[in-house]
């Protein structure tokens, strides 16, 4: 099929097929080895922000869990790794060596020998909008490229899971196979950033054993203040910049999704935007806490699992990142149909 | 007490559910979250018939009662007044 350019000038992209890889083993937040070395205050937070478990397989390096989900999104299309045209991984939070690549590691398992590979970051949570757009942009570019496969494998870059006072990180790889046609369309991919607060969490580590590696804050009422009042003004333009150019309004949009970090979170987006964030995110959050840049996706495939979007169903994806990055993506379901 | 002074004491003692001061720092008390900044400023916003813009997304001016007072002052033109202790 002839590629077209949509109406608002972009180029449509699909996703083809997705996959997950969520390991067996969940563990309660209440049994965190870490919760014994916070101060009660932090231990309250910790319990408060809504998350019940996470999934941890201490096992299974931020490769694997990738791996083992792109295995899953190509075998549901039917698709093999050798005719992917792309391969773009999003950088995991702590590589296990330096100056090796990631990226040609997870094109050599999988045999994507004529992908062209490379790694995209650099975002947080926000960072699977540069590997969309990226993806896009190689589409747009050639033709004639084949597939695009965009993976991440989120584990905690520290050795606690606990983000404080944001969200407790859990374990899970993500595949999503891009294609000119599919069941999930991405009709628009917009992002910003502000690179004021590039480092308002970090975790030191050439200093330091790698059991001392800690996700910290460094100005928590900036955090709490400044960023969050920052998030509800550019997500708020961001929305309504995304109904404009695409010619609709809040009424054409059957849900809203975003990633997930807190019970009050959501609660912060609803009330700062005047949305409803689909109740998927809440359960996806108690069940598995946060999964960094595969959250939104996750969210969205598991409202189309119950059939609470459906063909035809518009949908608006939210991100926001602590190195104070936005983004949101518009995307339509189509006919889930098998795509082989 | 200053009026804007009075009426910020009293929401920001409502919503944290204590006595609070027109010099408590509740961001350095560990008080504020972002669901709580939110509240704020869209009390502040809709009391006092003004909008926050990102430049002025100062954290320095809405640690304290007192520091809220002189902002809106300054977004509204209000007269200066003699901080409240």
């Amino acid at each position: 099929m002839t590629p077209q350019v949509a109406e608002n000038g972009a180029f449509p992209v699909a996703v083809r097929s997705a996959g997950w890889c969520l390991p067996e083993r969940s563990v309660p937040v209440s049994e965190l080895p870490e919760l014994a070395s916070l101060g009660e205050s932090e231990r309250r937070t910790c319990l408060a922000l809504g998350v019940e478990s996470v999934r941890a397989d201490e096992g299974m390096s931020s490769a694997d869990l990738g791996e083992r989900a792109a295995r899953e999104a190509l075998d549901r299309a039917g698709a093999s790794a050798r005719d992917l045209g792309a391969l773009i991984v999003v950088e995991s939070r702590a590589p296990e060596t330096l100056l090796s690549s990631e990226a040609t590691r997870l094109q050599h398992l999988l045999g994507a020998d004529r992908a062209v590979t490379f790694s995209v970051g650099g975002l947080g949570c926000v960072s699977i909008t540069p590997a969309l757009l990226a993806a896009r942009g190689l589409m747009c570019a050639d033709r004639d490229l084949g597939d695009v496969l965009v993976v991440h494998g989120s584990k905690p870059a520290a050795a606690g899971r606990y983000r404080h006072p944001v969200t407790v990180n859990g374990d899970g790889g993500q595949a999503l196979l891009l294609s000119r046609r599919g069941p999930v369309r991405l009709l628009d991919i917009v992002q910003e950033t502000n690179g004021a607060h590039w480092d308002l969490f970090h975790v030191k580590y050439r200093d330091r054993p790698a059991d001392q590696w800690r996700e910290e804050c460094k100005d928590p009422s900036t955090y709490a203040f400044s960023l969050a009042m920052e998030s509800r003004g550019r997500l708020s333009a961001l929305l309504s910049g995304l109904m404009e150019r695409n010619g609709i309004e809040q009424a054409d949009i059957r849900g809203h999704l975003s990633q997930n970090l807190s019970m009050a979170g959501f609660t912060f987006t609803e009330e700062s935007l005047g949305i409803e964030i689909m109740p998927v995110c809440r359960e996806n959050l108690q069940q598995y806490g946060h999964l960094g840049p595969n959250d939104v996706f996750h969210n969205l495939y598991t409202a189309i699992e119950r059939k609470e979007l459906q063909e035809g169903d518009r949908a608006v994806l939210i991100n926001v990142s602590p190195v104070a990055a936005w983004s949101v993506l518009l995307v339509e379901i189509g006919p889930q149909e098998p795509t082989t | 007490m200053n009026e804007i002074t009075s009426e910020i004491t009293e929401f920001l003692t409502a919503v944290l559910r204590k006595p609070v001061g027109p010099d408590d720092d509740y961001f350095e008390l560990g008080l504020a979250d972002s669901l709580f900044a939110l509240e704020l400023v869209t009390f502040v916003e809709g009391r006092f018939d003004l909008t926050v813009e990102v430049e002025d997304l100062d954290l320095e001016s809405f640690r304290t009662a007192n520091r809220i007072t002189r902002f809106v002052q300054r977004k509204t033109g209000a007269p200066e007044f003699t901080e409240t202790q």
